[in-house]
């Protein structure tokens, strides 16, 4: 009897363990590209971010091992002609630096530029005109339980009307205070960048909108927000207004987050956009609301 | 109007053909048991002509009045029974044969019938009860589809699985059917044991090309399977106790000769036996599943025979560990079947069912800070009528008619864990019901025109409806043979199946998280055509079958998930879904050995299958999740004295395909939530797991012993699955070590070495 409890426990134990072990995928042949992004606001100086795509398992995944050092970047429009030199600052909430291509003459409201990047043999080119309006935000509140088709969650609720007549399409932004107790999926902020100082950042709606089926209508968003936040926490609200590269780029993007993230969503392939095969990313344009003050109530 | 008289024609033209004959038919079964012995031979000597029985047991047989016949009586396993008789008239003549086991001799040569090389039929294979009964497998809990999977064509699906895929098909591509009825889902236990108990089972076959226009609605595969009457004699026991499970069948006759009895049951204990072992914050972990196969046969007269037949099994498992993977599982299968077998005279068969089945599955499940939701059921109510007409030894034409309302209800739902509140739950009646008609009318005709020429062919009408659509489609079959000598033949067919029911699978999760919908307007019927040529041969007296197939198989309207699908309970499921094409072509070798004390076979499959979907890949043609190149299975049943048996079987097949990022996208905006490394995938189901290969070992004892003054067979079973432990590749997930930051692949292994013991007992 002893002897049969004995291989009962022997059994359901290997029948009820899986193992696991580290193993080496063959890595796919890969044809390294460049990634490509680029967002011209209005009244504000170019930035082009362009880095080269890496295989998978590689080790040079630093910011500073991926940007293209070499590029030689323009923008153009019918009267300027704009050559982007190499920058970088650091990113305080992640203690890294990033790495940019930025130019000297402001952009211009409903203009054309083309953007022009030669790097080694390859020249990429894009064109964005810069004629979006910016929306006036109406509202902003907060619920601690709203419920929609992804469940329950807490939300920023902001209202703000679509420009009529026209296929817009519009991004979220909550500029707010981070220290070394705010919390980023729950684990805190803590690194020698940040020290004990609180600094402004912009919380980026990962979601993208669009006004398909609401054309000329107001608009009501729900946006989970990221970082933790107390009561009377004062932040505001912008509302961007983006063109159909960026919101094609980033909508992509949000998807594949999401299948990264969820284990039961499917897989997300990222699709040739604006430069082909040769590179990922936009070259587009955006523009933003007025600010609107927004207090955390709890 | 000309296509349909050009059919009546070629299915009525035999009906003409014989005159100054008599027919001399019955059922040949078991003299023990009473039971039917599907495929049994009985074969005239001198006019060397011979028919077999059907899943009943019935025959035809034709020959002309003034002849004085020898005729033999066969099935592999029983002693062959020689008879003369004289036919002046129409004469039923019922044939009991004695099974091996009963007889104390050492060997009983019967030769096994040689319908895989002399029948029009190509892609059928009988799969061995014997082996069933013997081949070792998981925890010793004997297993129908475990052994399926060792056949040529055939491959398994995940390790340890019930699953199965044939020729590259999907699995829900496989009919499975249990006493004619529709098993959806024939597994336990996350599919390491079938739903199916081998001691209820009297035969069991496998039909994965040169369909006969019997069968439709899938395009891959039938798995018929036939429980056993009930022993119309004496009453019998039987049963297994093993480290997991028990089963207990009892069986026996209501009225002697006249009606029987069988009924039999299998619970698994492993929530009570893993209690101990469970930590008391993993209270919640429970396991359990049970199944109960029970028929009652009845002979209302010397022409009809009335059989009701059901099953219910059922799981429940839940596992609430402390790790990221949390799941809950409820699912079942019921059918309920009831039969009205008719002989009009001794030339025509009939059969007439009315069949419900119910399947449902529902499952929970969280995996790290996301949980996932799933709902699937579909019941039928089926009503058929089968019809087999032998006019002579030449034809044999099967008709019938066949009509299933099916009601589905899918609901499926993925969401992050919410911060406060409550989780989303699906309440199974406000699922919306979707509700659609299958019908088909069919027409075979299996045709021996010469001693060398044989041809089998047919045509199935399908009509497919729903409230918003219909579609009535056309489905040739046909099966040619050439005889090259008595031993050989070459055979060709071509088939068309439609299929109007998908099972959609989700590609990420390694849990069984696929749902049913019905084909609509925007579901278009998955619809394949299938080519395939044969060689068979067979050596020494029929006892080693050998043969080489060859097929092409193009499946249309093939269902995946689009991109990024997260389904909610509010979308349409219709929306998410993207349709294509598929292909598969493969050779299959197989030899086997039927009679001796080394019985058992090898098969061998070298095969690519690949998928189109303009949607997925970049619209570019990616491999089948399956496609495995290589798939080799031996499996041997080798009788070391009269009371020992030593089994074994080996597997072998490349790994599955999956799909892996190659390069990783830098994307730097402002410091954003954006800002991270996105994944550049090159295709789909661009990576592959390791190699599979596996040695499963059993040793059984068998002995006569008494209990009070009861005579009883006794058996125990020792054995292990996957001996020498390998670790064998379950799934791969990529992380990042936190330690180094380096991004890695984890292959996840399931079973290692699980030894085994058992008893089986039949008084």
């Amino acid at each position: 009897m002893k002897q049969l409890f004995f291989l009962l426990s022997i059994t359901i134990t290997l029948f009820f363990s899986s193992c696991q072990k580290d193993i080496v995928v063959p890595q796919p042949p890969y044809d390294s590209r460049v990634s490509i992004q680029g967002s011209m606001e209005p009244d504000s100086i170019p930035v082009i971010f362009f880095n080269k795509t890496v295989p998978y398992f590689s080790n040079s995944t630093n910011t500073g091992e991926l940007v293209i050092r070499s590029a030689t970047i323009k923008i153009t429009s019918s009267s300027t002609t704009d050559i982007l030199t190499l920058d970088s600052a650091l990113n305080r909430v992640n203690c890294k630096y990033i790495y940019f291509y930025k130019g000297t003459l402001p952009i211009q409201w409903n203009t054309t530029y083309t953007l022009s990047i030669i790097s080694g043999a390859e020249t990429y080119t894009a064109t964005t005109t810069t004629a979006i309006s910016p929306v006036i935000v109406d509202n902003v509140s907060y619920t601690s339980t709203f419920k929609d088709i992804y469940g329950e969650h807490e939300g920023v609720i902001v209202y703000f009307n679509d420009v009529p007549s026209q296929t817009n399409y519009y991004r979220y932004e909550l500029l707010r205070p981070v220290d070394a107790n705010t919390k980023y999926r729950e684990a805190p902020l803590v690194n020698p960048c940040l020290g004990s100082d609180t600094i402004m950042v912009t919380e980026l709606g990962r979601s993208v909108y669009n006004d398909q089926n609401v054309d000329g209508q107001q608009i009501k968003i729900v946006v989970e927000p990221a970082y933790s936040h107390r009561q009377g926490l004062v932040c505001y609200v912008r509302m961007e207004t983006i063109d159909k590269a960026t919101y094609d780029f980033f909508d992509q993007l949000d998807k594949q987050k999401l299948s990264q993230l969820n284990p039961f969503v499917e897989p997300v392939f990222l699709k040739d956009g604006q430069f082909g095969k040769k590179a990922v990313g936009f070259f587009g344009c955006k523009t933003r609301s007025a600010k609107v003050q927004f207090i955390y109530p709890e | 109007m000309k296509y349909y008289k050009f059919i009546a024609v070629i299915f009525l033209f035999p009906t003409a053909v014989f005159s100054q004959n008599a027919t001399i038919s019955g059922y040949i079964k078991d003299a023990d048991s009473k039971e039917a012995l599907i495929g049994a031979t009985i074969y005239e000597t001198k006019l060397k002509k011979g028919s077999s029985a059907n899943e009943y047991g019935f025959y035809s047989f034709t020959v002309p009045t003034s002849d004085t016949l020898d005729v033999i009586v066969s099935y592999i396993g029983y002693k062959p029974q020689a008879k003369k008789i004289i036919i002046k008239e129409n004469t039923r003549l019922d044939v009991l044969l004695v099974s091996s086991s009963l007889l104390n001799e050492v060997e009983i040569i019967a030769t096994k019938n040689d319908d895989n090389v002399n029948k029009a039929q190509v892609g059928v294979i009988d799969v061995p009860m014997r082996e069933i009964k013997n081949l070792p497998v998981l925890a010793g809990e004997r297993d129908i589809l475990k052994v399926i999977q060792l056949l040529p064509g055939v491959q398994q699906a995940q390790e340890g699985t019930t699953g199965f895929f044939v020729r590259g098909g999907n699995i829900d591509q496989n009919l499975v059917q249990l006493d004619e009825a529709v098993v959806y889902n024939p597994n336990h236990l996350f599919g390491l044991f079938s739903t199916f108990n081998v001691n209820a089972i009297n035969n069991v076959q496998l039909i994965k090309g040169g369909f006969p226009a019997k069968y439709g609605g899938r395009l891959s595969s039938i798995l018929d399977i036939t429980m056993k009457d009930g022993n119309k004699e004496k009453y019998q026991v039987e049963g297994g106790i093993g480290l997991l499970s028990s089963n207990l069948t009892v069986q026996g006759p209501i009225i002697k000769n006249k009606a029987s009895f069988i009924i039999s049951a299998r619970r698994s204990y492993i929530d009570l036996l893993l209690k101990p072992f469970i930590p008391k914050n993993n209270a919640g972990t429970t396991y359990w599943f049970y199944d109960v196969n029970a028929k009652v046969n009845i002979e209302l007269g010397k022409n009809d025979k009335l059989i009701l037949s059901a099953f219910n099994g059922k799981d429940n498992a839940a596992y609430t560990g402390a790790n990221s993977l949390n799941y809950g599982i409820n699912l079942g299968n019921s059918t309920a079947t009831l039969r009205w077998n008719h002989l009009f005279g001794s030339k025509m068969f009939a059969n007439t069912s009315l069949i419900f089945n119910e399947y449902h599955l529902g499952l929970s499940t969280t995996q790290g800070k996301y949980y996932s939701l799933l709902y699937t059921g579909v019941k039928d109510v089926n009503g058929k009528t089968d019809f087999t007409y032998i006019p002579n030894t030449k034809h044999i034409i099967k008709f019938g008619a066949t009509y299933f309302y099916h009601t589905l209800y899918p609901a499926s739902f993925s969401a992050k864990i919410p911060k406060k509140g409550n989780k989303v739950t699906i309440n199974k009646d406000s699922i919306p019901q979707l509700y659609s008609n299958e019908m088909a009318l069919y027409a075979n005709h299996e045709w021996n025109m010469t001693e060398k020429l044989g041809l089998n062919y047919g045509v199935r009408l399908p009509y497919y409806f729903t409230a918003q659509k219909a579609y009535l489609l056309f489905e040739p079959r046909i099966t040619f043979k050439v005889s090259i000598n008595k031993t050989t033949s070459l055979k060709a067919s071509y088939t068309v199946m439609n299929q109007f029911l998908h099972l959609v699978p989700n590609s990420t999760a390694s849990l069984p998280t696929d749902i049913w919908i019905p084909s609509s307007a925007l579901v278009k019927p998955q619809n394949s055509q299938q080519y395939s040529l044969g060689l068979f041969k067979n050596f020494k007296e029929n006892s080693v079958e050998t043969s080489v197939e060859v097929y092409y198989k193009s499946m249309k309207n093939q269902v995946l998930f689009k991109e990024g699908t997260q389904l909610t309970l509010v979308s349409n499921i219709e929306d998410a879904l993207t349709f294509g094409n598929g292909t598969s072509y493969g050779v299959e070798l197989f030899v086997k050995k039927n009679i001796g004390k080394l019985t058992g076979w090898i098969s061998y499959t070298l095969s690519k299958t690949d998928q189109t979907f303009s949607e997925l890949n970049y619209g570019k043609t990616f491999p089948f999740t399956y496609d495995r190149r290589h798939n080799l299975a031996i499996a041997a049943t080798y009788d070391l004295t009269k009371r020992w048996t030593l089994s074994a079987d080996f597997v072998f097949h490349t790994g599955n395909a999956f799909t892996m990022p190659t390069g990783l996208i830098p994307v730097t905006g402002d410091g954003s939530l954006y800002d991270g490394y996105y994944y550049d995938y090159s295709s789909r189901n661009n990576a592959r797991l390791g190699v599979y290969h596996r040695l499963d070992i059993s040793v059984s004892y068998k002995k006569e012993r008494k209990f009070f003054k009861w005579k009883y067979e006794s058996e125990l079973v020792f054995g292990a699955y996957n001996v020498y432990s390998r670790k064998n590749p379950y799934f791969v997930y990529l992380t990042v070590d936190p330690a180094s930051g380096q991004r890695k692949a984890v292959q996840v292994s399931l079973l290692p070495i699980i030894p085994s013991i058992s008893y089986n007992f039949k008084f």
